[in-house]
């Protein structure tokens, strides 16, 4: 079949002969920059080497089989077709039910609440439902990194500030001259990926004043909420004053080990919902039917299942950060997710990417370089994270790998 | 605080479909509205999701092997050569599959070509991404596609067209000769052709989909979404794709991670077995819409109905109210459901009003609001309740008594 075009650039090349180029489709100026992400990078890299990857946040163990059991009963009861676009009705009650359990707020689940892809669709639908382009938004660096994707995609322009080691403690003084009369809204994520850090009540108090007195919106992404480790999560929608301007975001997948469910909700007031609910409408129209039905069985676990999840994951972590201490590493104190970030300098590289390139195919362990979660990746050359959401074995098998090879300089 | 709210979120209504959906729930109406199948998904492909659950297909991953298949496939039906390694992005759905694609080549103050009647989610899509809707109205009854409206529709800011084939709401397959004026517009002006093309496998009377990417210097200039859902009854599953040339494939891989990151993992495991299904498998599936095509003709006609334009493809049929009927769309709607207990979708929320640069009378526009559109995507027994219910709305003359 012939591909002849009439857009072409012909080209002579040294022996002469003509050569046809064609024009590629043009990709959006804005989107330019934003490339294969690192987690696929490096995961692709820790396969070719064989290496232990405690690199991208997911467990290398199953959800509980009670849940799987709900999504295979689903699947065989039909329930196969789409699902209301703002969620299967049982489900939003159910997560209402949460909702109330975990902050006291009674909400309305037919008006309040919104399911979606995922908390990173929760995210995408936040920002291009009620950002406007040229509106500010503050984020706090490190970001997971679909925040600066997805403000881009809205035409947001983006005010940062930095935590910073060793407690990444909210600079109050550098908050308080940022939050101003024009900010539009503020995206905090608590507990926080990568640094594990959790807002104080100090902390979102501060915030939450600030927001109040300049009209600003909270979008709060939550997925750790149940991986909270050194002191109790608190949901900024609890304070007095903000549930009316804060978007709550959060999903299945962390709390019951099922990533790649892509079952998340944003719970915000009428007014913020319906922006959430119009962009959800566009991006995916609906989320997956069998596994909102499993989710609603899954929220109504016993106390005992988070209880354990907390156990256990507290278990794993006091293996990888003993393990890293032996190692060398300087290691900052992590309260909550399954995450801990490090001081990678001792071992004498030149930054964290090169720190993490030499850790795989040297050492064969997988980290994540931290300057991707940064505006300016000068402010995250000396830092790496690592993952515990791996079963005990690995992570001992991780340990031991570094032990043996990584080397103080 | 509404205040709040983007600008682009304020001119958004919410769906006519849905809000007709509820109407009919409460009236516990029958309902040819909605387009999704009331009737199971293939058993194998369903234990194929429960298989994938089982064997801890649980976490984020991409599923390659869907990539593979799909490349076959665009080989054996069009004979085009996809690499599938680099030009197919697997998103949750084709919503979110054209979602990204027009994120990945809109610019703001971009205009996109789009024809009309059309499914309503594609301008919201637009809108979403700064791009300006422009609408080719196809031409009743037969929705044909007239050259000089396409033509003339093209500016220096056009960057794509939306070509949904076969369509919804009409049940329209854009003939080659269709594919041709359109890829020859697209050649001329520098544009990108974004196709929907989820009814692909639903066809009728020997009449076959054709991508408009295997037309000459069209598939580099041509993104192709399309899924699962409707192929295979899964609707709920959201597993689509988008198949482009290497650079817009990988912008919008690259922007589906950052809106929802990962498509269902167990479903993707399952969407190899629905892949590999059988030529048999999609011989049935045309058969028996035709089947559920004709019957639902056949009903419309014996309630005064006079179709002009068999559907060709889709599950949809999109009906002229008889002359002599004198509601509109939508009170002809809400009557059925009162006195019928049967819900269709009133052909207005498809139209997009004036377009082209022509000042045409409210005459010409009359039409947007005097069709309905009936899916016809349900089981035997449930169309069958529908022509009873039809039927009961005949009175003791043989006219239909909804309307005199």
């Amino acid at each position: 079949m012939s591909t002849a075009s009439t857009q072409r650039d012909t080209v002579s090349t040294h022996d002469g002969t003509l050569q046809i180029t064609q024009q590629p489709v043009q990709v959006a100026k804005r989107l330019e920059k934003f490339k294969t992400t690192i987690f696929t990078q490096m995961s692709m890299l820790a396969i070719k080497h064989g290496a232990i990857n405690l690199g991208q946040g997911f467990p290398n163990f199953d959800g509980p089989d009670f849940v799987k059991e709900a999504a295979i009963q689903a699947i065989k009861d039909g329930k196969n077709q789409y699902a209301r676009g703002y969620g299967v009705p049982d489900f939003n009650n159910a997560l209402a039910a949460r909702f109330k359990k975990d902050t006291g707020l009674v909400i309305d689940p037919e008006k309040e609440v919104t399911v979606t892809s995922g908390c990173t669709e929760a995210i995408a639908a936040t920002m291009l439902g009620l950002i406007n382009p040229g509106d500010e938004v503050i984020l706090f660096a490190p970001f997971y990194d679909s925040y600066e994707a997805t403000l881009s995609m809205a035409g947001a322009k983006i005010k940062c500030i930095t935590l910073r080691p060793p407690d990444f403690a909210v600079p109050i003084d550098e908050l308080k001259s940022a939050i101003l009369k024009n900010t539009r809204a503020i995206l905090i994520n608590t507990p926080h990926n990568p640094t594990g850090k959790m807002f104080t009540s100090e902390e979102l108090n501060t915030i939450a004043s600030l927001c109040i007195e300049n009209d600003v919106l909270v979008f709060m992404d939550e997925v750790y909420d149940k991986l909270a480790f050194e002191m109790d999560h608190i949901s900024m929608a609890s304070l007095p004053g903000m549930y009316e301007r804060t978007v709550t975001m959060n999903s299945l997948g962390k709390t019951f080990s099922l990533t790649g469910w892509k079952i998340g909700w944003a719970i915000a007031p009428p007014h913020l919902t319906w922006g959430v609910r119009q962009a959800h409408s566009f991006l995916t129209f609906a989320t997956s039917t069998p596994m909102q039905w499993a989710a609603t069985v899954a929220l109504r676990a016993p106390d005992s299942y988070f209880e354990e999840l907390k156990r256990d994951y507290m278990a794993k972590k006091a293996i990888l950060v003993q393990g890293l201490k032996d190692v060398g590493f300087k290691v900052f104190p992590s309260s909550g997710t399954y995450f801990v970030v490090v001081d990678h300098t001792p071992f004498g590289l030149e930054n964290d990417i090169a720190f993490c390139e030499y850790l795989i195919k040297e050492v064969g362990v997988v980290a994540i370089p931290t300057s991707v979660f940064y505006l300016n990746p000068e402010d995250g050359k000396n830092l790496v994270r690592f993952t515990f959401c791996k079963d005990e074995e690995t992570l001992r098998s991780a340990v031991e790998r570094m032990k043996e090879k990584l080397k103080k300089k | 605080m509404e205040e709040k709210l983007s600008s682009v979120a304020k001119t958004f209504t919410p769906s006519p479909i849905q809000e007709l959906s509820h109407l009919a729930q409460r009236c516990n109406a029958i309902n040819l509205a909605e387009g999704f199948p009331d009737f199971p998904a293939p058993p194998c492909i369903k234990q194929a999701a429960v298989s994938a659950i089982n064997n801890d297909f649980n976490q984020y991953r991409h599923v390659q092997g869907i990539c593979d298949q799909l490349a076959l496939k665009m080989n054996k039906m069009h004979g085009l050569n996809i690499d599938p390694l680099t030009d197919i992005a697997i998103c949750c759905g084709q919503t979110e599959a054209f979602a990204a694609a027009v994120f990945s080549i809109i610019d703001k103050g971009d205009e996109v070509l789009l024809f009309d009647p059309c499914y309503e989610t594609y301008e919201g899509c637009i809108a979403m991404a700064g791009g300006i809707p422009v609408y080719v109205p196809l031409d009743p009854p037969r929705w044909t596609l007239d050259p000089e409206k396409l033509m003339s529709s093209f500016t220096s800011r056009t960057k794509a067209v939306v070509l949904n084939s076969p369509h919804n709401p009409t049940g329209k397959v854009f003939s080659r000769e269709e594919l041709e004026v359109i890829a020859e517009c697209c050649r001329r002006w520098d544009c990108v052709a974004i196709t929907d093309e989820v009814y692909e496998y639903i066809t009728f009377d020997d009449q076959k989909h054709e991508t408009i990417a295997s037309l000459p210097g069209m598939q580099e200039r041509t993104i192709i979404t399309s899924s699962l859902s409707k192929t295979f009854s899964i609707t709920g599953w959201r597993i689509g794709w988008a198949i482009a040339p290497a650079s817009a494939a990988s912008a919008i891989r690259n922007i589906h991670v950052k809106i929802t990151d990962s498509a269902p993992a167990p479903f993707q495991e399952a969407a190899l077995t629905a892949l590999s299904s059988p030529t048999k498998y999609f011989e049935m599936l045309r058969i028996e819409y035709q089947l559920k095509r004709d019957f639902c003709m056949k009903l419309l006609n014996s309630v005064g109905f006079r179709i002009q334009f068999k559907p060709q493809g889709s599950f949809f049929l999109f009906a002229e109210l008889p002359k002599d009927c004198l509601l509109s769309d939508v009170e002809y709607v809400k009557e059925l459901i009162r006195q019928a207990g049967v819900v269709v979708v009133p052909g207005r929320g498809f139209f997009h009003g004036k377009s082209g640069s022509d000042q045409p009378s409210d005459e010409s526009f009359r039409h947007q609001k005097r069709y309905i559109r009936v899916a016809f995507c349900k089981t035997e027994a449930r169309l069958c309740a529908a022509a009873q219910k039809f039927g009961e709305l005949m009175n003791a003359r043989g006219s239909p008594k909804l309307y005199c």
